[in-house]
């Protein structure tokens, strides 16, 4: 009865490593189509068979090393989106923090409508506005100087995505600032010296989600910096224009090896924030 | 019927029963929803009311100096000792006075007669004129002076933002008048009037939330609400990218998102598009949480090893960049032999070969026919969103309390049973809110759809294919086309369902009730 | 007292945004303060310390620049600042429509933007036409003629559109597609053409005489009094060319021409592509690249041409341009037959100036002598509806993809087409 019972369960996981395998091949085939075909060699700018023909690093080389920076000026547009993702990496984040914070821990009249106001506001589609917010930067003044434009695109709103950190905040037993207060400490001080230092995982989480916004945003960016040229872009609509009809045929490669280079870097720090994510989104997630 | 009676039911009656329940129950909550509804106005109201109220007690029972801060602001705060804040208030008023006399004023003027019978702008249009003062283009004289008209545009956002700044202005207006009657009891109890550094220190402690909320609100309404005001103001126009001049329509474009003229009219295709966006929600995120959860008990199973590297393989597409992504599943999904699964399926001889012997590929994104592109985005959705069900669900499965699943076994139920009666309830449970948030993120799913599919046209719709969500056709329509009034409508639209959805399924759950209870 | 400081800082920051947009205001209502100099014979009309703006698409821009400082030098004695920025031809439409102020005060697009900016009124009207309409191509000076008589650009180029493009040691009879399709059957090649895509679809209704005549003064297409029997004899020719030809006609993007020639084994022997693809076909092709006029095809029994869309590459000068003259200079000088033949010789573009057609750079470049030869077998893409294109992208698809491809069918599908691009 027992070994009947091993048998099957042995069978049960066999046939689970398959599934897994099998899923998680399906799963991870694109990335591996991707990597692949950036090192892809030979005169055919698309792919014409699933695994490549020829190998090379020209790919790489033309990226790094721009052969006509008029046209691929990948290094540039690294920098570009480097510096708005910096800056509005640090806006947002304290934005995030402030919001969650004051709505978790503190109590006062306005906050259940500004919560309300919050969860309004995230419900209208967000390309909505995209247009209002070109003409209003462009009011400002701002649209010739597109990074400190994008830069505000990116972090004004950011205080709006404060429910996993508020979720987090909720968890922290609310006895530590009662100790803290009776020890005369102010709700400044708690939150810079109590609450912060207990809140790694959803600093983290926040900083990673933040920095790595502006590398994978295509359309505000476009908007924002479609007037200017080319060496005002972000990685994100730079590789875009690339897929276009006038340079498909003669830069797709550049194209993938570029986007190899997006990816390497932020897939390494999700995997690194993963366990941080997870924990962040389920406190914040699932119990509202 | 009892808990006791419930029990005994088997699986199938406790479903019919929950189903009954929920359809029993469905028009009364609608109507607590509508009444809630009805309460939150009267909230607002009855708030507003006491405001006012409130405001004229003040006037009536303040002394001389806090009456005169009512025109005067600020006169009070420096009466009674506050110099500081009040020459702040006082320099607010003035400054006010001034932007209205100087600016605003006129601002607020042109959003009034703003009309297409009564146009000032015609969207900063250019022309020439000759000596004369004739346009060039009809007389052909030799131009010489360059004349632009208003623009539209312009007039209707300074007049919102001169909205939003009178707004601001009345609140510290009233704010200010309130403390000046509350400075003035202070003083009558012969309370300490606290100084401006003492005030100051206040923010860093009791009225900490003001510090905290001060910025992340100042840049939200400007750089949030306030374009989404300008944008639900659009919806009220005639404004598309080739109008020359637009104002005011009241309804007019309401009215067209929702006239079925026959053929490819914009009704047609508003109803057809959100019929397909509620299939797609609902399916994008059934499919994706079922299937997610399995693969993630899968995984969590006890005697699998490697767990790490199964989770590593499926979490890891999250973290790629959905235009890349995307993009490439885009190549890879090529209805002709370039395409790679083409490719595979021809290798693996599954491709049907026409009398000619010429291999028939499957065009999977192609918008010649409506499901099987609807079918292929439902399909690469579920390989962006499971892992992301992963992520999520991986660490509540592992605490569904162990005894359940005990008793289940000895029971002798299988693991689908196990699945459908205990997992799938305590994580629908548990989850409602997640459930919720992916719903309404799947209604405004732009990534799959735009880059998979790109911009691909139906005959029978209006500037939209087959696959284009109601967020797609908004964007198609405020890019490619430009019809900015339609778009905006759209917007309100999908805000409405998606604040219907929210709110009935809030009100539905038992776990909105608990939310209620903690909040 | 209690939001006081915050809401400080909120008027604060809203006055700055309004005094910035007042700024931009005044800008706006500039006149040319030249006042009533023009009989004075200075082509600028007064205009100096001139700084203009200029959109080159990105192959172009150091050949433009270089013209810049030519132009710079020709008027010495002003001063002018240009600036040439990297702007692609479609994107500086898409550009200059969304918001006319940040656009350039001279860019290049493509003719069937024209009728989009024309609308919008983001095209100066020229001041004296006379001489550009005497130097190109008449058929790019109406496409550069707006609906009011004006001349509104500067014609660029005469090569917007597409040929065949061939490898020569497969194709041997480019007269024929049929005689095509033969040679790359022998070869077991393909023959691609992006059929679905309205673009290229247009030629299958334009070889039965099908053409376009202007637009309704509500902006629908308006077509020429063409025989409904001729376009549907053509339309049937086409799917039955295409059923026939099953195993070598290939519907798909353009990109896969050069990529499915430069192939190990070579995938496409031939297709239907346009000048932005050259370099990569020669890439891929070296001595075999060839480049002809799209063929003829057998309807009922004669052999008909193919007739295309062709389009022009147009030079147009912002509306709301502060230096209306130098700009039209500017854009006068860029498109005029020195500069027209720089282009050939540089960047492959086919002039639209007609002794820059007859110039020896235009005559070697297989791809411009083919593009120029289309020129005459095709139809003006200028005063084109927005709705044209995705009821012709549909006709296109159902006619080399549906397995029913009787003259019934093809005719209720093309009035089906006609129909939905007029909007009835």
């Amino acid at each position: 009865m027992i070994k009947n019972y091993r048998t099957r369960r042995t069978v049960v996981n066999v046939l689970i490593y398959v599934l897994l395998a099998f899923l998680g091949l399906i799963w991870i085939a694109p990335l591996v189509y991707l990597v692949m075909h950036s090192f892809r060699g030979g005169a055919a700018e698309l792919a014409t068979t699933i695994i490549p023909q020829e190998w090379t690093f020209d790919n790489y080389a033309k990226v790094f090393n721009p052969p006509d920076p008029n046209v691929v000026n990948f290094p540039q547009w690294f920098m570009n989106t480097f510096i708005i993702a910096i800056f509005s990496c640090i806006i947002s984040t304290l934005a995030v923090l402030m919001v969650s914070y004051a709505f978790s821990r503190l109590r006062f009249k306005a906050r259940k409508p500004l919560i309300n106001v919050g969860m309004i506001l995230g419900m209208f589609p967000g390309f909505m506005t995209m247009i209002a917010i070109y003409y209003l930067m462009k009011a400002m003044g701002l649209l010739a100087m597109p990074k400190v434009a994008l830069i505000i695109c990116y972090s004004a709103g950011a205080g709006l995505g404060y429910q996993i950190s508020k979720g987090f905040f909720d968890t922290i037993p609310r006895a530590l600032d009662e100790a803290a207060t009776i020890d005369g400490a102010t709700r400044n001080q708690i939150f810079w010296k109590i609450i912060l230092p207990m809140s790694k995982p959803i600093l983290v989480y926040t900083v990673l989600t933040s920095f790595i916004g502006p590398w994978t945003d295509f359309i505000l960016a476009k908007i924002i910096v479609g007037a200017q040229g080319p060496e005002h872009y972000t990685v994100a609509i730079g590789l875009q224009k690339l897929v276009g009809l006038e340079y498909k045929s003669q830069h797709y490669r550049e194209f993938l090896a570029g986007s190899v280079i997006v990816a390497v870097p932020i897939t390494a720090l999700f995997l690194f924030m993963q366990r941080y994510y997870v924990e962040g989104v389920t406190a914040g997630g699932v119990k509202g | 019927m009892k808990y006791i009676d419930y029990v005994q039911l088997n699986p199938f009656q406790k479903i019919g029963y929950n189903l009954k329940n929920f359809f029993v129950a469905l028009p009364s909550n609608i109507v607590k929803f509508f009444k809630a509804i009805g309460r939150f106005f009267k909230k607002i109201g009855l708030g507003i009311g006491r405001g006012v109220a409130g405001y004229f007690t003040r006037l009536v029972k303040g002394d001389w100096a806090t009456k005169l801060s009512y025109l005067i602001m600020g006169f009070g705060h420096i009466m009674k000792g506050q110099i500081i804040k009040g020459i702040l208030f006082l320099v607010t008023e003035v400054a006010f006075i001034a932007f209205m006399i100087f600016f605003g004023w006129d601002k607020i003027y042109n959003l009034g007669f703003f009309s297409p019978d009564h146009t000032i702008g015609f969207n900063g249009e250019d022309y020439w004129v000759d000596a004369d003062g004739v346009d060039f283009r009809i007389s052909h004289k030799p131009p010489v002076e360059h004349v632009r008209a208003d623009d539209s545009m312009q007039l209707l956002l300074y007049g919102v933002l001169t909205l939003v700044i009178i707004a601001v202005f009345l609140v510290i207006y009233f704010a200010s008048v309130k403390s000046a009657y509350k400075l003035e009891q202070k003083v009558a109890a012969g309370e300490k009037v606290p100084t401006f550094k003492e005030e100051l220190k206040a923010f860093g402690d009791e009225k900490f939330h003001i510090t905290l909320l001060a910025f992340p609100c100042l840049t939200i309404s400007l750089f949030t609400i306030m374009p989404l005001i300008f944008m639900i103001l659009i919806a009220f126009t005639n404004y598309t990218k080739s109008a020359p001049f637009f104002g005011w329509v009241g309804l007019q474009t309401f009215a067209d998102v929702f006239a079925t003229t026959g053929g490819a009219s914009k009704g047609e295709t508003f109803i057809e598009l959100t019929k397909w966006t509620l299939i797609w929600a609902v399916c994008a995120t059934i499919l994706n949480y079922i299937l997610g959860m399995i693969v993630a008990l899968l995984i969590n199973k006890k005697g699998i090893k490697l767990k790490a590297l199964w989770r590593t393989m499926f979490v890891i597409t999250v973290a790629v960049p959905q235009f890349v992504s995307l993009l490439l599943m885009q190549q890879m999904l090529e209805g002709n032999e370039f395409g790679a699964i083409n490719q595979l399926l021809r290798d693996l001889g599954w491709l049907a070969t026409s009398d000619g012997g010429a291999v028939q590929y499957i065009d999977f994104l192609g918008n010649a026919n409506k499901w099987v592109p609807r079918l292929t985005v439902i399909i690469v959705n579920i390989w962006v969103g499971i892992p992301y069900t992963i992520l999520i669900t991986s660490g509540i499965l592992m605490n569904i309390p162990a005894d359940l699943y005990e008793s289940a076994t000895i029971d002798g139920a299988g693991p689908v049973k196990t699945f459908f009666s205990i997992t799938l309830p305590y994580m629908l449970f548990v989850t409602t809110p997640y459930l919720i948030t992916t719903f309404i993120g799947n209604i405004n799913n732009f990534n799959v759809i735009y880059l998979l599919v790109g911009e691909q046209s139906s005959v029978d719709l209006h500037n939209a294919g087959y696959t284009d969500l109601l967020v797609t056709w908004l964007f198609r329509m405020s890019t490619s086309t430009g019809e900015y009034n339609t778009a905006a409508a759209v917007g309100i639209l999908v805000f409405i369902v998606c604040a219907t959805v929210s709110l009935l399924t809030f009100n539905l759950t038992k776990s909105a009730k608990n939310e209620e209870e903690f909040s | 007292m209690k939001k006081f400081l915050a809401l400080l800082l909120a008027v604060l920051m809203l006055a700055s945004v309004l005094v910035a947009c007042g700024g931009g205001d005044k800008k706006d209502s500039g006149k040319s303060d030249s006042g009533k100099s023009s009989d004075s014979g200075d082509p600028f009309n007064g205009e100096d310390n001139i700084k203009l703006l200029v959109w080159a698409p990105d192959k172009a821009i150091d050949l433009t620049k270089e013209l810049c400082e030519e132009f710079k030098k020709q008027y010495s004695d002003k001063t002018i600042d240009i600036t040439v920025q990297v702007q692609s031809e479609s994107e500086a439409a898409t550009q200059a429509l969304n918001d006319k102020d940040a656009a350039a005060d001279v860019f290049g697009f493509a003719s069937d933007q024209f009728n989009k900016l024309m609308t919008a009124n983001a095209l100066a009207p020229i001041f004296s036409p006379d001489e550009i309409i005497e130097r190109n191509s008449e058929k790019s000076i109406s496409a550069a003629t707006g609906a009011d008589g004006n001349l509104y650009a500067y014609p660029e180029t005469d090569d917007n559109g597409y040929f065949l493009v061939y490898d020569k040691s497969v194709i041997t009879h480019t007269d024929t597609i049929e005689g095509i399709l033969d040679d790359c059957r022998k070869a077991g090649m393909k023959f691609v053409m992006d059929a679905g895509n309205g673009y290229y679809a247009c030629v299958f209704a334009f070889t039965g005489g099908l053409t376009l005549d202007g637009l309704e003064e509500d902006g629908t297409q308006k077509f020429n009094n063409y025989n409904e029997e001729e376009v549907v004899d053509s339309l049937e020719a086409f799917a039955t060319l295409f059923h026939d030809y099953k195993d070598v006609f290939l519907s798909s993007e353009v990109a896969k021409i050069p990529t499915g020639m430069a192939a190990k084994p070579q995938i496409v022997a031939a297709g239907i592509d346009g000048t932005w693809d050259t370099v990569a076909i020669q890439e891929a092709l070296g001595d075999n690249y060839g480049a002809a006029k799209l063929p003829t095809i057998k309807v009922k029994g004669t052999d008909k041409p193919m007739i295309s869309l062709h389009g022009y590459k147009l030079m147009g000068v912002n509306a709301v341009t502060k230096f209306p003259y130098a700009s039209q200079l500017l854009a006068d000088f860029l498109t005029n037959e020195e500069s027209q033949i720089k282009r050939a010789k540089d960047l492959g573009w086919g002039p639209s100036n007609n002794k820059a057609k007859e110039d020896s750079a235009v005559a070697d470049s297989p791809a411009i002598s083919a593009v120029l030869a289309q020129s005459d077998n095709s139809v003006a893409q200028v005063n084109m509806s927005d709705a044209f294109w995705s009821p012709m992208n549909t006709l296109g698809n159902t006619l080399w993809k549906d397995k029913d491809y009787s003259r019934a069918t093809i005719q209720k599908n093309f009035e089906k087409t006609i129909a939905s691009i007029k909007g009835e």
